[in-house]
């Protein structure tokens, strides 16, 4: 199982597998689908797919999607929607292309496993990265992962977002940085958060040049990265403004992520201390939270220089926890992205500790959700406390793999260090 | 503080770390009971008290009698040629008398199927409308025709009548009233609350034709008794263990003790002195009705809608006649309708253990959570143990250790993809006992209980047999330490969030659970027969026909029983027995018999 080979029939199963069980559950039980596409945990404000269909009818009607601040999605979405077959009617075209953007994911998520990048970059080889999970394995992760699964199923167009990031990590690791960039400007088109992953994503592809037609500059590169990255973008929202004849829709998509204005719960950290905040502290404590979040970018890509895919992995951990409409579709990205670090496991001191506590809050989490909106017997203070103890156990495991790749570069600097106690000085 | 953790962590390393994690267990067992045992004192459980200023209880004179008994006698004559008649024709009657009073009425009919049978039926209301409010609430007097043990309300009905022709005399109503008359305690209520919160499923039970507002509270009455009697019993308990606020309770026995004289009684506690074992029984007898989950009357339904509901049933020998009942009920409607909010002041989460004494969460709970926090503490101390060097050296499972050698030292590298699959495939298993049980028709109960009880019996041992041979390298101890981990882990995690939603299932599933936390692969013969003895003797299917024996009846009507609940009014007692406790239950199988494989083996290994 060790980065032994696969045929093409066992990858034909493991893709087929994986969408026959989606296919399955979404026919079988017909009514799950529904249940899940209602949950906070899986549908935010930017992501429900309940939300998307009320945008399409008024864009079908010749209305504007954003009237009534109900859809808060890309205007692209839209025209792609309408292309297929109406969701009442003929549900299945609609799975079929969840499952397909899910198994593309997939095979992204391959490609960059069998690149070995998480193992040895252009600047550092780990000593330890013989010991790592084939790209199968790392595939059949992501693919039978039940945050994905419920993901996929919810019809969260989080998917989408999903698939362009790890498609722009899969350019970036083959050595094609204009198909990353403009991945990139896809994923931030949709969900905006993904611009915070352009710095590291910039390192990624220029370590991962073709020599023959490298730039050695690194200013040069990370301007004309950074220059493709705006002018994809630009020609999208020129797009999006044919499509929908105004501009309403950037305050009405990326405005509601910067003021927060859609204050549903979900399983972040935001919603719960908007809703207590005084107006007159709002504004003060949105830059605040937005500068915490995208501080962790210049840190890390500085910090961990010399492993860019390290930088990503971790920021979309964190991304995952402090963003602020995160659903578990984000930690699943997560989730797809740590088993590429099979390696140093064994240097991690509380996998069992912050796997069982998610597992914990994964169980508790709807159970108070339940208590605070059906039973009535509980209040908004029991869900948050959970969606707390959620993000703790993901800090705990982002924490964890942040000290696993230090301690792995410092036991190279310091190799007489080796096998001993970290200690706190 | 470094020096401090350096010593922490130092104590980390001692080897008598890990011979305490056992005791530790059980300390949290025993702790957890010995808190249950110490509720009913004086110094633990609290005074019951009304929270809700509004409510106002037996502050207003009630004026139900004189002429209104010849109303009801007239009543009683109607519903008395009744008896015996089908359904439609009890409704065909009842209808002109209730649209006779004033009343708007309509007619549901439902159809459920569950265990092979039918149950269907017709639903007759009829809604007062207030004459001083907007239609926006509502409070329901219930009246089923049969009540749970299928004996005619034969004076619950007539009262029902004859209260609201008295209510429509009165101006005072804020809230609209409704009356419910369904044919029998569990079905019809169900399918009349599924329909008014439009969660019913239309195929099995039809749409209301009427509605009023938001129901504030819900008062079934059970009145089948013929004589006069002395005091109410009040039942409480609703579907899956979610109770109605205690200021309902209070306010009733505040009323019928307070201002009309009359006993109050809860759990079927006939007499109640007030001493420690009659406190304990009552609470004791509350938490199983609770951890059962089923419905206890027509007024169960109502409470999974945040409706607070209760069953108001008259008992013994006494001097008070039907006035005197409808007199509470006129005096709980009172209070009911000075309410300008949702009942939400008191509690929701309590255990009576008298009428005027009770304990609330934060005082009951850490019990349960201790049952379950003991699960959650082996499987720490067994992952720990896994990841430790084994012992004894022995050369198949040193194979698993890290290459590189590049760990610290003191923790050797796990297999979970062995142990993890093993806990998922039982997981899964547990789908088969669940869909059998709740969809075989009543005839076929038995005979499958007994065909699953012997399989049951012999699945450990297979299982554990087919991990002995896999092709690949033999189960080391530490997987087997590692499938006891997951599936304690995963026990005690279901059951601390069960005990949020049903505290008194969570601890009788963790105590029925709790051996399984001490039950290991033991090195002699004569500890492992003990072993397996112990194991089969305390199996889901042992215990459940232990608890049908005991309570005189046989397992097919226990697991028809559940089924019917499942069906009808969704609870979920049947997914914590085949999904939670007998999981774990054949995962400590598989580890138990699995270690003697091992063994085996490794002794031909050394010979």
């Amino acid at each position: 199982m060790d980065g032994a080979q696969v045929t093409p029939g066992q990858t034909a199963g493991l893709y087929t597998g994986a969408a026959v069980l989606r296919l399955a559950i979404a026919t079988l039980l017909p009514a799950l689908p529904d249940l899940l596409t209602g949950r906070v945990e899986i549908s935010t404000p930017v992501t429900s797919f309940k939300r998307l269909q009320e945008g399409l009818f008024l864009y079908n009607h010749n209305v504007s999607p954003y009237d009534g601040g109900v859809y808060h999605q890309a205007p692209l979405l839209l025209p792609l929607f309408s292309l297929l077959p109406s969701f009442t009617t003929l549900p299945i075209f609609t799975y079929l292309l969840y499952i397909a953007v899910d198994l593309l994911s997939a095979s992204a998520l391959w490609r960059i496993a069998d690149s070995g990048e998480a193992g040895s970059s252009a600047l550092f080889s780990s000593p330890r990265r013989t010991k790592r999970w084939s790209g199968f394995v790392i595939a059949a992760v992501f693919l039978f992962n039940p945050f994905t699964v419920a993901t996929c199923l919810g019809r969260s167009t989080s998917v989408f977002t999903t698939y362009a990031i790890l498609h722009a990590i899969a350019k970036a690791v083959s050595g094609a940085p204009f198909g990353a960039m403009a991945a990139l400007s896809f994923a931030s088109y949709l969900s905006m958060y993904p611009l915070l992953l352009l710095p590291p994503l910039v390192l990624l592809s220029y370590d991962r040049q073709r020599p023959e037609r490298a730039i050695r500059s690194v200013a040069k590169f990370a301007a004309i990265c950074t220059a493709t990255v705006a002018g994809i973008l630009a020609i999208l929202f020129q797009m999006s403004y044919f499509l929908t004849g105004s501009w309403e829709f950037l305050p009405s998509t990326y405005g509601v992520q910067l003021t927060l204005s859609d204050l549903t719960p979900n399983v972040g950290l935001w919603w719960y201390f908007f809703i207590e905040m005084f107006d007159s502290f709002r504004s003060f404590f949105l830059a605040v939270f937005w500068l915490h979040l995208s501080s962790y970018v210049g840190g890390l890509t500085v910090r961990i220089r010399r492993q860019p895919l390290v930088v990503l992995t971790l920021l979309l951990g964190i991304l995952a926890i402090f963003k602020p409409y995160p659903s578990i579709g984000d930690t699943a990205l997560f989730f797809a992205l740590v088993p590429l670090y099979r390696h140093v496991f064994p240097l991690m001191r509380y996998t069992f500790v912050s796997a069982a506590v998610i597992l914990y809050a994964t169980c508790l989490g709807p159970a108070f959700y339940h208590l605070w909106i059906y039973a009535g017997s509980g209040n908004a203070n029991f869900f948050y406390a959970i969606t707390l103890v959620w993000n703790l156990g993901l800090s705990l495991l982002v924490c964890d793999l942040m000290f696993a790749v230090l301690r792995d570069e410092w036991e190279v600097e310091r190799p007489e260090m080796v096998g001993k106690e970290a200690r706190q000085i | 503080m470094p020096r401090l953790l350096a010593s922490a962590l130092q104590l980390r390393r001692d080897p008598r770390i890990l011979k305490l994690p056992p005791y530790l267990s059980l300390l949290c067992i025993i702790v957890g009971v010995a808190w249950l045992f110490l509720l009913p004192l004086d110094q633990y459980s609290r005074r019951t008290y009304i929270s809700e200023n509004a409510l106002l209880p037996g502050q207003v004179h009630t004026y139900f009698s004189g002429s209104d008994q010849n109303v009801f006698r007239a009543y009683k004559h109607e519903v008395n040629e009744l008896v015996n008649k089908s359904n439609a024709e009890i409704n065909d009657k009842l209808e002109p008398i209730v649209k006779d009073i004033g009343l708007k009425t309509a007619r549901q009919n439902f159809t459920y199927r569950a265990a092979g049978h039918t149950y269907s039926g017709e639903n007759l209301y009829a809604i007062l409308q207030a004459p001083r409010g907007d239609a926006t609430e509502a409070i329901v007097l219930v009246a089923a025709w049969e009540n749970v043990k299928h004996e005619v309300n034969k004076n619950g009905i007539p009262l029902a009548l004859t209260l609201l022709r008295y209510f429509k005399r009165w101006s005072l109503w804020s809230k609209d009233i409704i009356l419910l008359i369904t044919p029998d305690s569990i079905a019809g209520p169900q399918a009349w609350v599924d329909a008014y919160h439009d969660a019913h499923n239309p195929s099995h039970v039809a749409s209301l034709p009427l509605k009023s507002g938001l129901l504030q509270g819900a008062i079934a009455i059970d009145y089948a008794q013929e004589r006069r009697f002395e005091s109410v019993h009040i039942v409480y308990d609703g579907v899956n263990g979610q109770l109605p606020n205690l200021d309902l309770i209070n306010s009733i026995v505040n009323i019928a003790g307070g201002q009309m004289g009359i006993g109050v009684a809860l759990q079927e506690m006939w007499r109640h002195n007030n001493g420690y074992s009659d406190r304990l029984r009552t609470m004791l007898r509350g938490m199983l009705k609770q951890g059962l989950g089923l419905a206890s009357g027509a007024h169960s339904s109502f409470i999974p809608y945040h409706v607070d509901a209760v069953t108001l049933r008259p008992f013994g020998e006494g001097w008070q006649d039907e006035m005197a009942m409808g007199r509470v009920i006129e005096g709980s409607f009172r209070s009911l309708n000075n309410l300008l909010e949702h009942l939400h002041q008191s509690f929701f989460f309590y255990l009576l253990m008298q009428r005027e004494r009770f304990v609330s969460i934060g005082t009951y709970l850490p019990s349960a959570m201790l049952v379950a926090a003991n699960f959650t503490i082996m499987a720490i101390a067994l992952w720990v143990k896994s990841g430790q060097p084994a012992e004894d050296a022995s050369p198949n499972t040193k194979s698993e250790t890290p290459s590189s050698t590049a760990a610290p030292p003191t923790t050797a590298e796990r297999d979970l993809f062995l142990p993890l699959g093993v806990v998922a495939l039982i997981q899964s298993l547990s789908i088969i006992p669940l869909y059998l049980f709740n969809h075989a028709p009543e005839g076929f109960l038995t005979p499958l209980f007994f065909t699953f009880a012997i399989l049951n019996t012999l699945l450990p041992p297979a299982l554990s047999q087919l991990l002995t041979t896999l092709p690949r390298s033999p189960t080391s101890e530490h997987q087997y330490n590692l499938i006891k981990s997951f599936s304690l882990l995963l026990l005690g995690m279901f059951l601390s969030t069960l005990a949020t939603l049903n505290f008194s299932l969570a601890l009788i599933t963790g105590l029925l659970a709790s051996p399984l936390t001490f039950l290991q692969p033991y090195k002699t013969p004569g500890a492992r027969i003990a072993a397996t003895v112990l194991l089969k003797t305390i199996s889901p299917t042992a215990v459940l026909l232990a608890a049908a024996t005991y309570w005189g009846t046989d397992v097919a009507s226990v697991l028809k029983e559940g089924a019917v609940a499942w069906h009808i009014c969704g609870t979920y007692s049947p997914v914590v027995v085949w999904c939670v406790w007998w999981p774990a239950w054949v995962a400590t199988g598989v580890v138990v018999l699995g270690g003697r494989g091992n063994n085996r083996r490794a002794k031909a290994k050394t010979t």
